[in-house]
């Protein structure tokens, strides 16, 4: 069950089959390369000056990864309001069974994994969407090298935090 | 394109992630624990369809609109090990990738708002200190930067 309103996920075969339809029809449609973690850099680009966030590719591209970035926002808030209503909540699932935590701990936790997140996808030049799903498509090394890198951090860092830290 | 075309994009792709697990904590927790299989069930089918698509849309070599097909394929360098690596430790800290970040604000998960707020310093401070970084982890030239996905 989802953390979402208790909601029964899709299954695994049709939410992935889903994916690949929409990654092959954003580019047989608009000719681009699925991709989201640049689309920080350029929310980046708004308020940061440094000379990265100033290159051609992301001056270029703002005028499609921003709408893109604002619809997964409306991706989820409208799956919410369909499945039992929008409110804001804190529920995070298996977290609050081992470690309890307040807000306050819970947006410190997330912040230093968004760090990691914002700082690696962009050192790694993609992540689950550019590398995981379009990159692996189209057998690029890069790709595949950097998804066995996250998957394997991934692994090794859920065990520590549960399995070690938290006695699962 | 009209900006629009990119939010039904978006949102499409938002519904799919909100609804199959992949913005979901516990869904990430248990793929990593390996007692859960549905999220490496999601990305190996994903990759299923888009493979064949792609070789087919590569031989087309055109867009719905006859124009020739752009794929980019992205640098191979020291960072895509190195970065990953980093984002793999977040993504298992938060349970969220770059894509669930995002989506699980727009579901009201208010912790998400931490993962944003990381998730832009961090991208920030990766840019700021990209012309340090680029000599040890050979990364391209910063006009083309590491690979935009």
């Amino acid at each position: 069950m989802l953390i979402l309103h208790d909601l029964q996920p899709l299954p695994w075969w049709l939410a992935g089959a889903a994916i690949g339809t929409i990654t092959l029809l954003l580019l047989w449609v608009t000719n681009r390369r699925l991709g989201i973690s640049t689309g920080f850099e350029n929310l980046c680009a708004l308020a940061v000056r440094a000379p990265y966030f100033r290159r051609g590719e992301i001056t270029r591209s703002h005028a499609w990864r921003l709408p893109f970035l604002g619809g997964l926002v409306l991706g989820g808030l409208l799956s919410a309001l369909a499945g039992g209503g929008w409110r804001p909540f804190w529920d995070l699932g298996i977290f609050d069974a081992t470690f309890g935590w307040g807000p306050a701990g819970k947006l410190a936790w997330m912040f230093v994994g968004g760090l990691l997140i914002g700082f690696g996808t962009r050192m790694a030049g993609g992540c689950t969407s550019g590398h995981g799903i379009f990159g692996n498509s189209n057998l690029e090394r890069a790709s595949i090298e950097s998804t066995l890198a996250f998957m394997g951090a991934g692994i090794v860092t859920t065990n520590l935090v549960y399995r070690v830290w938290g006695g699962l | 394109m009209g900006a629009w075309v990119y939010v039904l994009f978006g949102t499409a792709f938002g519904w799919v992630l909100s609804r199959s697990g992949a913005a979901d904590y516990d869904f990430v927790q248990g793929m990593f624990l390996l007692t859960n299989f549905q999220l490496y069930g999601i990305i190996g089918s994903a990759v299923a369809v888009t493979a064949p698509g792609l070789w087919l849309l590569k031989r087309l070599g055109r867009t719905a609109s006859g124009q020739p097909l752009r794929i980019e394929p992205k640098p191979r360098h020291p960072g895509n090990v190195v970065g990953g690596l980093l984002f793999g430790v977040g993504w298992s800290l938060t349970g969220m990738c770059p894509g669930p970040i995002l989506v699980n604000l727009g579901e009201g998960k208010v912790y998400a708002l931490g993962a944003l707020a990381g998730v832009l310093a961090g991208a920030a401070l990766f840019g700021a200190l990209y012309g340090r970084l680029s000599g040890a982890l050979r990364l391209p030239d910063l006009e083309l930067g590491t690979g935009d996905g």
